[in-house]
């Protein structure tokens, strides 16, 4: 299966000629790239080898969940004690609350961004949205800044419905989009089996032949390369790392699209994806905000929690960052609606594993969650920690094609007090 | 079909491109006796055409006397106009280009195209689809030596024209349905796209009315332009720069442009001349650029509070209230509503650090580039849009012939076609074209059906591919196009008509009509009540709305949206963009966030979805279409070249033939669904060569 790694690390000539394939073709949505260990830069120390992103699409609501208070703001929620002494969940969260010991909250985070599109987008690339250039989202960085890690599999994956491209950076680099976790890689299943698509295949390469013989452009040439990977692909086991219908332990992480999304997360980092991101969507309460959070918050506490767990189990949990971001908060003024709306002035994200500093609480609110006391961090922070712990170089200008300069997180800055 | 004489055909080597610059002014004209004439084209007097002769002479004849295909012709000549000058403008555009090849060492242009690869390559770039393998052999059959210009004018007035323009301007001028959270429904404004380009409204025209809008979408759609970038109006402004200007000024919104002369105050001034437009009357408004204001200078004094205050009172409904979901919406749409009020400004920014200006200051109205525009008596809007289109403005025309003359020949005179400087226009390779066209742009009157017809008349994209993919740092001389990977939507609808025929080019999806009933509200005149009926349409639809409501059928007021799920239709009828994921997207169709985005690159996605998915099986397997259609030819070797004519539009070569035959012979039909698989799945069926 490693023939071009192979090949790669073996004889010079032809390793030259890979890289050279490499820098000039334009991989697509890399499921198979050349390993260039030329670019695989070492990663100062930092312990995340892997992120797992999970992002709650519609702005989580802060109160009922990471930054509970005492007090008429909480509605219908009630406050939970955590193993955390400190540490205090809405009462929906009683899965996490056990395992707090791994987590730090940010009960500061804060963003002028109150629109769903503009806020999930700084979230996810740390910076704001405009009309000029799209930013890339963390996959993409992380595979320019540390180098392309896999050889079959591709570098980053998006699970559920979100963007998934690599902004002004080489297409190449964009995440793997999963719409359905359990669905697996879109068009894997082959129309016709065995012998018959040996000869389909074997014919479509004779017949092509003579055509990239004619024109020597890399375009062609880069989809006889296509074929053989997706070729490869479908011959592989790794293409078994996107099939989550055999693992075990499916039922702790919950049959949603979240805990299967999570599921399937943990599968790919183990099998060498090294930024997952699950978009979870449903988090948008305006409307009662009781009923809303009583079904989605359990999904999410068992998700994650499962989650957390699971990678402990395997030894993975040290090397794999697990975030939770949102766009922003929700109101502490519950409305006529009995639901909370936008609310970007105060929200929290939670960061574990990783090298996480485990049992922390990270800035603080006002009595009523309406104002950031303390300790504020912005996207762009949180991005930047998220590096941080990537050992993503936060100083390192990447030129857009345009020759605009851009550095990872916009010069967030990152909380390196939350690693151990 | 006569195989043998069908060979015949194909193997006259481009006799018709020689004969079309020859004889540039005639065209052979055909009598239902079978006598022929070559005479040039005048126009329809009555029920007669009028022709001019070799020897100079006019003459009348009556329509009726010319076979069906000449009386067609005509018509079409009749709508485009004379073809003199097309003729002439190829011919000057070869001879300029041969020149300059020559004195860059090369001897001539590529060779001439064959037949086969001239029928697929301009249906794909003028139409954006493979031909049939029906309008495949009628061109290829055809003996007239005029059949190539006829090809193109067929094409030039054929539905699928505007589809295929209608693809890269939504590309151009990032034509989104989605309201981005602003509450702004863009479905009107690109049917209005759709409507320009299938009238075929002149470009400058076009852009006129765009720039000039007033009104919300339901009203006048064009405001969609304006409307587009709600919220980031330098953005905005930005772009304009790029698509029109071909220049990108967006650095110097923040500091002094690093390697141009303009300064941040530049940008400023210009931007200005947006400054006075007013997006909003609605509540969640505003603008970065100017401030907000809620009423519209045009509009009874308070129309928009007055209205809610209205609802409020006689509906007992609030936008803010419970389950007033959709009165929110339907209010912030309505809201959005473009206007001049020459109350608002544009400021320079608080942080402003460049030259040309101070922080908070206000910045008035000026060009970067060309003479100044005229300001007396007009809105700014209405003043930079003549000064843009004006025959002294030194770019526009410029801009659009190059990006028209990218599309036929796959690179630019000069590019980007977003961002050059004018050194790169006067370091481009073929400096005097890239002058002649910019001055045939402004002959046609930025008729680009018109433009388009000249390039594709000419010799050199009338040549083959070059052969080597020359590199973007070195100059290209143009001698032919360049291999181009087809669009998305050229591959979408290219698999649409493989699945569907022809027929496919004419079938309509979404038009934008609801939104457009339903906005449709003239604030000076109408009253509550009737605003309040917009309104229930609005509700009582919703969820055919929100879902894929495309078509509207109308009676009186009553506006419902008729749902069409049916996803075989072209690309420029579907979703816009396609969603994420989705065939189109896969193949780099552009997410429309920014301009001109369309991606030509492989990935493992595309290749697993030619392979494997659905679309697949359905144009190959054997019970599709093209496999059906193969029925009525006769032996393994006909139906070879049926598989080849369908998928590829050219013959086997006699290994391929053989390979095909030999497939059918070992397995049978299953044999001929390997055949076509396998050219579908052939890097070749994805390129216009």
């Amino acid at each position: 299966m490693n023939h071009i790694a192979e090949l790669a690390g073996k004889d010079p000539l032809s390793r030259r000629y890979f890289m050279e394939m490499s820098a000039k073709m334009t991989l697509g949505v890399g499921l198979s790239v050349p390993f260039l260990p030329k670019n695989f830069k070492a990663q100062d120390g930092a312990k995340a080898q892997n992120l797992i992103y999970i992002y709650l699409s519609g702005g989580m609501t802060h109160l009922d969940t990471f930054d509970a208070k005492k007090g008429g703001v909480m509605g219908d929620t009630e406050l939970i004690d955590t193993k955390v002494d400190n540490m205090k969940f809405g009462m929906h969260m009683e899965k996490l609350a056990k395992q707090a010991d791994k987590l730090a909250v940010i009960n500061s985070m804060t963003s002028t961004q109150g629109a769903h599109e503009q806020g999930q987008y700084i979230m996810r690339t740390g910076y704001e949205k405009r009309a000029t250039i799209v930013h890339p989202t963390i996959g993409p960085w992380a595979e320019t800044l540390l180098g392309k890690r896999g050889d079959i599999l591709p570098d980053s994956v998006v699970i559920g419905q979100g963007t998934s491209n690599a902004g002004f950076m080489d297409p190449s680099k964009s995440p793997l989009p999963i719409a359905d976790p359990s669905g697996g890689v879109p068009n894997t299943q082959l129309i016709v089996e065995g012998e018959r698509f040996d000869r389909r295949m074997e014919m479509a390469q004779k017949l092509g032949q003579k055509f990239t013989e004619k024109f020597k452009y890399m375009g062609p040439e880069s989809y006889v390369e296509y074929y053989n990977q997706a070729n490869r692909l479908l011959k592989s086991d790794e293409l078994s790392a996107f099939d989550i219908s055999g693992e075990s332990n499916s039922g702790d992480y919950g049959s949603g699209r979240l805990g299967q999304g999570c599921l399937l997360a943990r599968k790919l980092v183990e099998n060498g994806v090294r930024v997952v991101e699950v978009i979870s969507g449903g988090w948008d309460m305006h409307v009662d905000v009781s009923g809303s959070t009583a079904s989605k918050l359990p999904e999410l506490d068992t998700a994650v929690s499962a989650l957390l767990k699971d990678l402990e189990d395997r030894g993975l949990l040290d090397s794999t960052l697990v975030a939770i971001g949102t766009e922003f908060g929700r109101t502490p003024d519950i409305n006529m609606n009995a639901g909370r709306d936008h609310y970007p002035a105060a929200y929290s994200c939670v960061l574990a594993g990783g090298g996480i500093k485990g049992g922390t609480v990270h800035g603080e609110t006002d009595g009523s969650g309406k104002k950031v006391k303390s300790d504020p961090m912005k996207p762009e922070d949180f991005l930047a920690t998220i590096g941080h712990g990537m050992g993503l170089n936060l100083e390192e200008t990447v030129y857009s094609p345009t020759q605009r300069p851009f550095t990872f997180a916009d010069k967030g800055v990152p909380a390196t007090k939350l690693f151990g | 079909m006569n195989i043998t004489q069908f060979i015949r055909t194909l193997l006259i080597p481009a006799l018709c491109v020689s004969f079309a610059v020859s004889s540039a002014h005639a065209r052979t004209w055909t009598s239902t006796e079978g006598k022929t004439m070559q005479a040039l084209f005048l126009g329809i007097e009555g029920n007669n055409y009028k022709f001019k002769l070799a020897n100079g002479n006019e003459i009348v004849v009556p329509k009726d006397r010319f076979i069906k295909a000449d009386q067609e012709a005509a018509e079409r000549l009749n709508e485009i106009g004379d073809d003199t000058y097309t003729k002439a403008s190829a011919r000057k555009i070869d001879t300029l280009l041969a020149q300059n090849l020559k004195e860059n060492g090369f001897t001539s242009f590529n060779d001439p195209l064959p037949d086969d690869l001239f029928v697929r390559r301009v249906y794909l770039d003028i139409i954006g689809r493979i031909p049939t393998r029906e309008e495949f052999l009628r061109f290829a059959e055809s003996a007239r030596p005029d059949k190539r210009e006829a090809l193109i004018d067929e094409l030039l007035t054929s539905p699928g024209y505007a589809s295929n323009m209608f693809n890269y301007f939504a590309d151009m001028y990032r034509l989104h349905a989605s309201d981005f959270n602003n509450g702004v429904r863009m479905e009107p404004y690109i049917q209005w796209w759709k409507e320009q380009l299938e009238n075929n409204v002149h470009y400058n025209d076009i852009i006129t009315t765009m720039m000039t809008a007033k009104g919300n979408v339901g009203q006048n759609p064009a405001s969609g332009f304006i409307l587009r970038d709600t919220g980031m109006e330098f953005d905005a402004f930005a772009n304009f720069g790029q698509v029109m200007l071909g220049i990108d000024i967006s650095c110097a919104q923040c500091h002094d442009h690093p390697f141009d002369e303009w300064t941040q105050g530049d940008f400023y001034d210009m931007a200005a001349f947006f400054g006075n437009t007013q997006r909003s009357i609605g509540y969640g408004g505003g603008s970065m650029m100017s401030g907000s204001a809620r009423e519209m200078p045009n509009s009874p004094e308070g129309w928009y509070t007055n209205f809610m205050k209205w609802a409020e009172d006689e509906k007992g409904i609030r936008p803010r209230d419970q389950n007033s979901n959709q009165f929110r919406f339907f209010m912030r749409a309505l809201g959005w509503n473009v206007a001049d009020n020459e109350k608002l400004e544009t400021y320079l920014p608080h942080d402003f650090r460049g030259s040309g200006g101070k922080p908070n200051e206000v910045a008035d109205p000026g060009v970067i580039l060309g003479p100044a525009a005229k300001t007396g008596g007009k809105t700014r809007r209405e003043a930079l849009a003549e000064w843009l289109v004006s025959p002294d403005n030194p770019r526009f025309a410029l801009v659009i012939a190059n990006r028209m003359w990218s599309r036929a020949f796959g690179r630019p005179l000069v590019g980007p076609v977003t961002d050059f400087s004018d050194d790169m226009i006067r370091g481009a390779s073929q400096p005097e074209v890239l002058k002649f066209v910019t001055s045939e742009m402004k002959r046609v009157d930025y008729d680009l059906r018109e433009f388009m017809r000249i390039l594709y008349n000419t010799r050199a994209y009338q040549s083959i591919s070059t052969a080597e993919e020359p590199a973007w740092a070195d100059a290209y001389y143009f001698q032919g196009p360049i291999l181009r990977r087809m669009r998305a939507e050229q591959a979408w609808d290219s698999m649409m008509v493989l699945a569907n025929g022809p027929e496919i080019d004419e079938k309509k999806g979404r038009d934008g009509s609801f939104y457009k009933a339903v906005l449709n509200i003239d604030f000076n005149s109408v009253d509550n009540e009737e605003v309040w009926k917009h309104y229930e349409m609005w509700n009582s639809n919703r969820g055919d709305r929100m879902g894929a409501a495309m078509v509207t059928e109308s009676s009186g007021s009553d506006y419902t949206p008729v749902v069409m799920n049916d996803t075989d239709l072209r690309a420029s009828e579907l979703a816009q963009p396609a969603p994420a994921a989705s065939m189109l997207d896969t193949f780099g169709q552009s997410d429309r966030r920014i301009t001109d985005d369309h991606n030509y690159d492989g990935s493992v996605p595309q290749v697993l979805a030619l392979m494997n998915g659905p679309v697949t099986e359905r144009l190959t397997g054997l019970s599709s279409k093209v496999i059906d259609d193969l029925e009525e030819l006769d032996g393994p070797d006909d139906k070879v070249r049926g598989v080849f004519f369908t998928l590829l539009n050219r013959f086997p070569s006699s290994d391929e033939l053989q390979l095909g035959v030999s497939m059918i012979e070992d397995h049978g039909d299953e044999g001929i669904s390997d055949l076509a698989w396998a050219l579908m799945n052939s890097p070749e069926f994805l390129f216009i060569q």
